[in-house]
């Protein structure tokens, strides 16, 4: 193929792929005429270069879709849903024909004769309605109906917008080409553009804004990208060494800093390279809402935020089909019917909200609906009924931890198999997914108000923080993402600490059992290996997709952000392995799949795990949600909120004074109320000497203390809600996935009065029924 | 890497011209394992690394010599010695970076030698006597004046392809 037809490929594949998002765009504001120019222009330039690169079939289609939209911009013909829908159509055959081209270097046999003759039947209404539109338009657009004579006055100020460079969301074009219009006129006689354009005064306006966006910019493959990185990553490893090998010369030092410093600038260049915004791939959404919602007799309003957010281009590529799915499940499964909408007191139309943001090394996306939310009912139901959960089990886990079943292979809470969704083979495909490139998927419901499905991808793929551990004599990266915490076990602990059934090592990590795995025995079976009381021992503990289970390595060296060289065919084989890395001291790495490695070791992704896993989710937002101080008084659970709390005091019972009947302690000189509605001050009366403790928190303008006869945790509590009602229950919160009684301070009597008032201690029950 | 090979494409295509004629002329990089001299043809090499030290892979194929950093990329080596079920060697070994049909991969040898320019009338096919496994990684030998040199098929040492015929 010649350099022209690449180059026609690649300009056409934009000019569709901008002409896609506008017609999108026109469906919610058929008269833009920003719009329509814009469309109309990316139908012409391929018509245009077609004729002149001899593609006759092309050539053709691209001419009747031109008449149609010519009426369109003329005001003739409003770009209704039909119009645009056969516009839709016309984009589709073009893009084929174009795919045709770049296989086999020729435009194809086929025929176009049924959509060109659905174009120009399209046309036909425009003689009718145009008396009709002169009418209704009169008001707006002055002398609109009035054929060829468009009115460069009214055009004007608005077609710059048209000619935005490519990328822009069709939204923001109007303010971010408000500025080159000065510099057009000299230009403009170079520009490329064609007959009946150039006889179009604001055409000739529009071109060389168009051009200097092509100067700035450059096309580059991307494995040349890619090969610049590997050899930035190395001139990073020579870098390293040399400042080792310097560091003694007084004279090279200001050499080798120098090299260091321009070094990093490089990596930080050549990854910027390969970063693009989300709206590469936001911007294919408008098309499939549009198309999705008809066939599926939805209204929704699609709104896109953080289009510039930008990520690696891999991964830009590998979250688009995960992405797809999410819009396609929120629109089959979420966003209700009109009618049923209407029912429940919401607008008719749905939104859909798609969102990007950059949080540290890590890019978010959201998809919310405002939806019917997930029925959890149902999904316990669909478990239990598919064999993913036992009823027993299910019965005991939390509404949060329901959720997170939909993520499992097989599941699918669709009535019917639509086309679109429901054959029970998608959200463990988006977990995968993304999974796979490191990220993490987590979904949020509320019945009837709509569910967010949250995607937490790392900003690139090729540099990923690991811990370095050391095994066999070798060092080995562990991804940190799978890494949720480390235990060191000292040799003279190792007996104790680590328990054994029959063979398979166990530890008990906060009172639960924890599957171990030695690395040394899983790489070197049948060699002898020190055993656990003769080294020291660490446990990495690690949760990739819900397999729970202590790594035990013998050393530990830094943390360190590695460069993932990809492994040969014969070394991915066994499986162990996601890759290798040069490590700063230029030593090679092999990088761990903790996922592999629980598989390889028999490690089940258990219920237990799951709830593990999903516990471990529920710790990891405990950012977001409000934090509770869990206590202990006489055997009953509760929790305060942790804002409030100012400290925690253990002192003797002996310290707690009466005043009549009320316990009051002197604190720092003050007089704090202290709260006994657990009974612990009772329970240890008769021993002066015993301990209590005492939790001071702040209400209002006042510090009230709590007796209680342990804190246990800090954790992060979950809302509840009534059964039926969606009401958000209060004095309750969700803790560790049990129902915590919420210490109510404002209950605490202030000390003058002498009535004694009860902080109700709430039963702890059991989870959720 | 592209320097290495635009240096021997001269050569290659004087190999080509001189095919033409009756006894073409070969160069052949010579490589040592214990008493063996082997040969590797120059077109296939790409560098020749001297006192490469490999890192292992624990679980890796028993050919696998371990894992080396070559220009920004993580190679796979091949060990000479391991493929021909010899006794692992103390101390250095260098290395040999060929490029095939498969893609680029290493080669683990006790030393390198030099370049030898062989006549291809002094060619022999493999003897009958070889085991069936030497058969297959060896392409005959070139009688030389005091030895012989054995050829090696750069192609059959590729791991995939070891790998492969090693689970068959």
């Amino acid at each position: 193929m010649d350099e022209l037809t690449r180059e026609f490929l690649i300009e056409s594949q934009e000019g569709l792929d901008r002409m896609e998002r506008c017609l999108t765009d026109l469906e919610e504001r058929p008269q833009d005429a920003g719009l329509i120019g814009d469309i109309f222009r990316s139908v012409h330039t391929i018509k245009g270069t077609t004729g002149f690169l001899g593609f006759k079939r092309l050539e053709k289609l691209a001419h009747a879709g031109e008449n149609l939209l010519g009426l369109v911009r003329e005001g003739k013909l409003i770009a209704n849903r039909e119009v645009i829908t056969g516009l839709l159509q016309l984009l589709d055959g073009l893009r084929s024909i174009l795919k045709t081209i770049e296989a086999e270097d020729a435009e194809g046999e086929g025929e176009d004769v049924v959509l060109i003759g659905r174009l120009e039947e399209l046309q036909l209404p425009a003689q009718a309605e145009v008396k009709q539109l002169a009418h209704a338009k009169a008001s707006a657009h002055g002398s609109s109906a009035a054929p060829p004579a468009i009115n460069p006055a009214e055009i004007k100020p608005k077609q710059p917008s048209a000619a935005a460079p490519a990328p822009e969301p069709a939204e923001d074009t109007q303010k971010t080409t408000a500025s080159p219009s000065a510099s057009t006129e000299p230009a403009s006689g170079a520009a490329p553009s064609t007959s009946s354009e150039a006889e179009n005064d604001p055409a000739r306006q529009r071109t060389p804004i168009a051009g200097t966006a092509a100067e700035s910019t450059l096309r580059v493959d991307v494995t040349l990208l890619n090969r610049m990185m590997n050899l930035v990553g190395e001139l990073v490893l020579t870098r390293n060494q040399v400042l080792q090998a310097t560091s003694a010369d007084p004279n090279m030092t200001l050499l080798s800093r120098r090299l260091d410093m321009v070094t990093a600038d490089l990596r930080e260049s050549v990854m910027k390279a390969r970063m693009q915004p989300v709206s590469n791939i936001f911007s294919k959404m408008p098309r499939i809402v549009r198309d999705l919602s008809q066939s599926l007799g939805r209204r929704v309003r699609l709104q896109v935020e953080g289009q510039d957010t930008e990520l690696d281009k891999s991964l830009l590529e590998a979250i688009k089909d995960p992405l797809t799915h999410a819009v396609r499940n929120s629109l089959d499964h979420g966003i209700e019917l009109p009618d049923a909408r209407l029912a429940a007191g919401k607008n008719p139309e749905g939104i859909l909200k798609l969102r990007a943001a950059q949080e540290g090394s890590h890019v978010i996306i959201e998809v919310s609906d405002d939806g019917a939310g997930i029925n959890v009912d149902r999904v316990r139901q669909k478990a239990i009924e598919r064999g993913l959960i036992t009823a027993d089990r299910a019965s005991h886990l939390a509404e949060r931890e329901l959720l997170q079943l939909i993520f499992l292979p097989g599941f699918s809470t669709a009535a019917a198999v639509t086309n679109v969704s429901g054959r029970g083979v998608g959200m463990d495909v988006v977990r995968t997914n993304v999974e796979k490139i490191g990220g993490k998927v987590e979904i949020d419901s509320r019945t009837g108000k709509g569910t967010t499905l949250r995607m937490r991808i790392p900003l690139t793929l090729a540099i990923i923080p690991a811990l370095i551990v050391r095994s066999v004599n070798q060092s080995f990266a562990l991804p940190q993402g799978a890494l949720s915490e480390l235990v060191h076990i000292p040799p003279e602990q190792a007996a104790s600490a680590i328990e054994w059934i029959e063979n398979a090592p166990l530890y008990r990590l906060r009172g639960k059992l924890l599957p171990l795995v030695f690395l040394d025995r899983l790489l070197m079976p049948g060699v002898e290996h020190k055993v656990a009381t003769e080294r020291d021992n660490f446990i990495a503990v690690l949760d990739p997709d819900g397999r729970r289970f202590g790594l035990v390595v013998d050393g530990l060296a830094d943390p360190e952000e590695i460069v993932v060289k990809p492994l040969s065919a014969v070394l991915k084989g066994i499986g162990l392995f996601s890759g290798a890395t040069v490590l700063g001291n230029a030593d090679l790495a092999l990088i761990l799949d903790p996922g592999s490695i629980a598989m390889k070791a028999g490690i089940a992704m258990r219920e237990e795990g799951l709830v593990q896993a999903v516990e471990s989710e529920v710790e990891a937002d405990s950012a977001k949600g409000l934090e509770y101080l869990l206590v202990e008084a006489a055997g009953r659970q509760a929790a305060v909120p942790l804002t409030e709390v100012l400290r925690i005091e253990q002192l003797p019972v002996s310290r707690i004074e009466y005043i009549g009947y009320r316990p009051v302690l002197n604190f720092e000189g003050q007089l704090l109320p202290v709260e006994d509605s657990g009974g612990v001050l009772a329970a240890v009366q008769d021993n002066p000497k015993a301990q209590i403790i005492v939790v001071v928190c702040r209400e209002g303008n006042r510090h009230v203390g709590i007796a209680v006869s342990h804190v246990l945790d800090v954790a992060a509590g979950g809302d509840l809600f009534e059964a039926g009602t969606a009401q958000r229950t209060s004095g309750v919160t969700l803790l560790k996935n049990r129902v915590t009684g919420v210490v109510d301070l404002g209950g605490v009597a202030p000390l003058p009065a002498g009535e004694q008032a009860s902080a109700e201690w709430s039963q702890s029950v059991e989870a959720m029924a | 890497m592209s320097t290495v090979a635009a240096a021997l494409a001269p050569t290659a295509s004087i190999n080509r011209k001189e095919k033409a004629v009756a006894a073409s002329l070969v160069e052949m990089c010579t490589v040592r394992l214990g008493s063996t001299l082997f040969g590797v043809p120059i077109t296939h090499i790409l560098e020749i690394v001297g006192a490469a030290r490999p890192q292992p892979v624990p679980l890796a194929p028993v050919f696998v010599g371990g894992l080396v950093h070559y220009r920004g990329d993580v190679l796979t080596t091949v060990s000479l010695r391991q493929l021909l079920n010899m006794p692992p060697k103390e101390g250095r070994q260098d290395l040999l970076v060929l490029e095939s049909a498969g893609g680029i991969f290493g080669l683990l040898v006790d030393s390198v030698g030099e370049v030898l320019t062989v006549s291809s009338s002094d060619h022999e096919p493999n003897p009958s006597i070889l085991d069936e496994r030497r058969r297959v990684l060896f392409a005959g030998a070139y009688k030389l004046k005091d030895t012989l040199l054995v050829m090696l098929d750069p192609e059959q040492l590729e791991p995939m392809r070891l790998s492969a015929a090693r689970a068959a």
